[in-house]
């Protein structure tokens, strides 16, 4: 137990998805998270500064408060909806908080790895496909959907990226990067990478990944650019699992013609999957074939929802905020709503 | 570990060099990952007369051991692998009540309906009872078979399909889709009064590559001796090829079976009579008019053969990566009892010695001799297909898209070490890799 001397403690109770629950400690000053992790349960987390958005929870009774003093990523939507960062979160009565998975998910813990480069492909103006494989006896494991932090060469930098290969495919980790006109990682890949090069890489991270309870319910997927990379795992996952695959609506789109890419690994995809669709669009300019101007968002309608609908967001912040309101508004539950936002760096 | 000592792995075997190329990321790049079938689907495990009252016999389909046992009539079909050790339950069936099968090594004896364990014979107290068991396979008889549902331990009872989703079209349901001028309405072995007769045997190649010469128009080539060729006469056409882009019409539809009809015998197919290169002309054209369809997980139906208003159906079971139960049967309806005696006596002096096993004999030999080019898998990447390998192409897409899954190498199974032992001293006594359980002999 911590003791936090003057200030009083409030009982935060944790359900996990599955029912499983736990109750902690929590002093009004110190956070959700840090008791969590004191008191040995297991809350998933990265950063711990508000920032990666890996320990989100949704408040269900109580009143949990987030620092004012740090800028968290969480979107007033979500606030609103109940969710929390439980890293910057402190309890100022009795709380009851529900997470999004299962006690065991967070059993893969991080760890550190080194990669060989494979690969450098370009596949559109601005994005990289980067291939690569684990070190002779290094491992990682991950689920569908999260991320990993990747040191930029000759730097202290780490970056975050999402996996687009499956676990199935490891010792190989994909990633599809966003390469920006300066920064120190598109810098590396643009001008000095080169199939052979080493890059240590820490993971797995993140709480947006594919859920495993929900098997027969519709799948919406959002991605807004490389927000793409983890719906790639989660389709190529859900095709090499067991069992009767859902229907899937998969919705993305980039700024334009030059920088979209994946077109025909998508179509391949519906190929190999009939329960699967796709739409494909961009932001402005021209278009060719089936894609159309507008973005990711827009291509749903009601038709698209059922009641039982699970979505997953993932692409930049005003893409996410807009899906929420959105999608909320067409009748899909909140608790079905599964969000990543890509924030380029 | 650091940054220093890092070393590259090295090339690890076959598969992770071929799965993920992005070269052979095609279309039906599902299909060329099912070395052991599709799984989640229905297939055939036994004649009704292989299993009868009380008997227990074991099988092999997708590299999943099944038991099956019949009590009372009904069959039951559990997994063929006591959780305990791992021997296979009918290799020496031991069974003490009607509704349980125990394994004869160690006693852990399963429920027949619900798969778990319900005891152990010398061990009736023991904590995991009652908490573990087999899965349990979905039965069902129809015209003298047994179908059993192939399913991944984790596939849910209610989201098993009905038989009918695994077996070919049925007439006259689907005579307007698929008009049928030269013949009635072909007979289904759903039909109220469908008899079927025919064999199962086992063959040396993979599935898929059995699967494909079922349905490939450009063999007949190998057909032209053949018996039942010759005793009614017939002159076969040297090939058979697409004339028009709608040769071949595929159903997909949600609620029924997944397949491709083959127009042949219209103006979308052109008879090939002559090859001037070689100086071969076949004059009077005169061959049985049929049609092909196949639907998944690979059932072949021939309308219109080997006679009027018979259908033959195909299946190549996967048994291993390299190894497939063949069955054939033909169907026909016999609503007395004088019929269904016509039928089996000309069923026995007739179709099989000169049809299932004369004819379909050259598809046997033909599957093996492409097995090698395909065994190490380089065979998908290097074959160059003309275009009357448009049928086992649209085949090959389709059974990509619809497929319930693809069976993964199974935890084992024999078979899946190709040089085992006892492969090894079974080839040396004579018996070749099979279908059935090797029962031991005590």
């Amino acid at each position: 137990m911590t003791d936090s001397g003057t200030l009083p403690s409030h009982r935060v109770n944790i359900e996990f998805l599955g029912g499983e629950s736990q109750t902690i400690s929590v002093a009004e000053d110190e956070s959700v998270l840090a008791a969590a992790k004191a008191q040995g349960v297991p809350i998933l987390h990265q950063c711990e500064s508000g920032s990666c958005g890996s320990c989100i929870v949704r408040l269900t009774s109580g009143e949990l408060v987030m620092r004012s003093d740090v800028a968290a990523s969480l979107l007033e939507s979500e606030r609103a909806a109940g969710m929390r960062l439980a890293c910057i979160s402190n309890p100022k009565s009795d709380c009851n908080i529900e997470l999004e998975y299962a006690s065991d998910a967070a059993s893969l813990k991080p760890s550190k790895a080194v990669v060989f480069l494979d690969a450098i492909e370009w596949i559109a103006e601005d994005v990289v496909k980067l291939s690569t494989e684990l070190a002779e006896g290094d491992w990682l494991d991950f689920q569908p959907g999260q991320f990993v932090q990747l040191q930029v060469p000759g730097t202290d930098a780490y970056r975050r990226y999402s996996m687009s290969s499956t676990p199935a495919q490891i010792p190989k980790l994909e990633f599809l990067i966003r390469v920006l006109p300066d920064g120190v990682m598109s810098n590396y890949l643009r001008n000095e990478a080169k199939v052979d090069d080493t890059l240590m890489v820490e993971g797995p991270f993140g709480s947006f990944f594919l859920r495993d309870n929900a098997r027969r319910a519709p799948l919406l997927m959002i991605a807004g650019g490389t927000g793409l990379a983890p719906i790639m795992s989660m389709l190529d996952s859900i095709r090499g699992r067991s069992g009767l695959k859902p229907r899937i609506l998969v919705s993305f789109g980039c700024a334009s013609m030059d920088n979209l890419f994946y077109v025909d690994e998508l179509d391949l995809r519906k190929d190999w999957m009939a329960g699967l669709q796709t739409r494909i669009s961009v932001d402005r300019g021209r278009s060719e074939r089936d894609i159309v101007i507008g973005n990711p968002l827009q291509a749903i309608g009601v038709d698209d929802i059922t009641e039982d609908t699970v979505a997953y967001l993932c692409g930049p912040p005003p893409m996410i905020e807009a899906s929420y309101a959105h999608l909320s508004q067409l009748g899909v539950r909140a608790e079905n709503m599964h969000a990543e936002q890509f924030i380029p760096s | 570990m650091s940054e220093i000592k890092a070393v590259r792995r090295r090339a690890n075997g076959e598969n992770s060099a071929r799965r993920n190329d992005a070269k052979t990321q095609s279309s039906y790049q599902p299909y060329i990952e099912a070395e052991w079938g599709f799984i989640n689907h229905w297939y055939p495990a036994l004649f009704s007369e292989e299993l009868v009252e009380d008997q227990v016999e074991g099988v092999q389909i997708c590299g999943v051991q099944i038991v099956l046992r019949r009590v009372n009539g009904k069959v039951f079909a559990l997994k063929d692998q006591c959780i305990h050790r791992g021997v296979r339950l009918s290799s020496k069936p031991m069974c003490f009540t009607k509704e349980t099968i125990s394994c004869w090594y160690h006693g852990f004896t399963y429920n027949l309906e619900s798969g778990n364990l319900d005891t152990i014979v010398g061990n009736p107290d023991d904590k995991l009872i009652g908490t573990t068991g087999l899965t349990t396979y979905p039965v069902e008889e129809v015209a003298g078979m047994i179908f059993v549902f192939v399913r991944d331990d984790d596939f849910a009872d209610e989201d098993v399909p009905p038989l009918s989703h695994d077996l070919p079209i049925r007439f006259p349901e689907w005579s307007e889709t698929f008009p049928h001028p030269l013949w009635p309405a072909t007979p289904s072995i759903l039909d109220e009064h469908a008899v079927a007769h025919g064999i199962h045997r086992t063959g040396e190649a993979n599935w898929r590559i059995a699967c494909e010469n079922g349905f490939d128009n450009a063999h007949i080539l190998v057909h032209k001796d053949n018996s039942i060729v010759q005793v009614n006469n017939w002159v076969l056409p040297l090939g058979i090829r697409p004339a028009s882009a709608d040769c071949i019409t595929t159903f997909e539809e949600d609620g029924g079976p997944k397949g491709l009809m083959q127009w042949l015998f219209t103006d979308r197919w052109d008879p090939v009579l002559e090859n001037k290169e070689l100086g071969i002309k076949v004059e009077g054209v005169n061959s049985r008019l049929y049609r092909t369809s196949v639907v998944l997980p690979g059932v072949l139906m021939v309308e219109n053969w080997p006679e009027e208003q018979l259908a033959q159906y195909e299946w190549y079971v996967p048994i291993t990566d390299d190894t497939y139960e063949y069955w054939e049967i033909i169907v026909s309806n016999c609503a007395t009892e004088e019929e269904k005696t016509a039928f089996k006596y000309r069923y026995d002096r007739v179709f099989e010695p000169l049809c299932v096993r004369g004819f379909n004999d050259c598809d046997l030999y033909a599957r093996e001799a492409m097995q090698d080019f395909y065994a190490d898998g380089t065979g998908w990447d290097r074959e160059q297909l003309v275009d009357t390998d448009v049928s086992p192409i649209t085949w090959r897409k389709l059974s990509s898209k619809h497929n319930r899954g693809i069976a993964q190498p199974p935890p084992g199974v024999q078979g899946k070490v190709k040089a085992s032992s006892i492969r090894l001293k079974n080839l040396s006594s004579g018996r070749a890799p099979g279908y059935l359980v090797d029962k031991i002999d005590d």
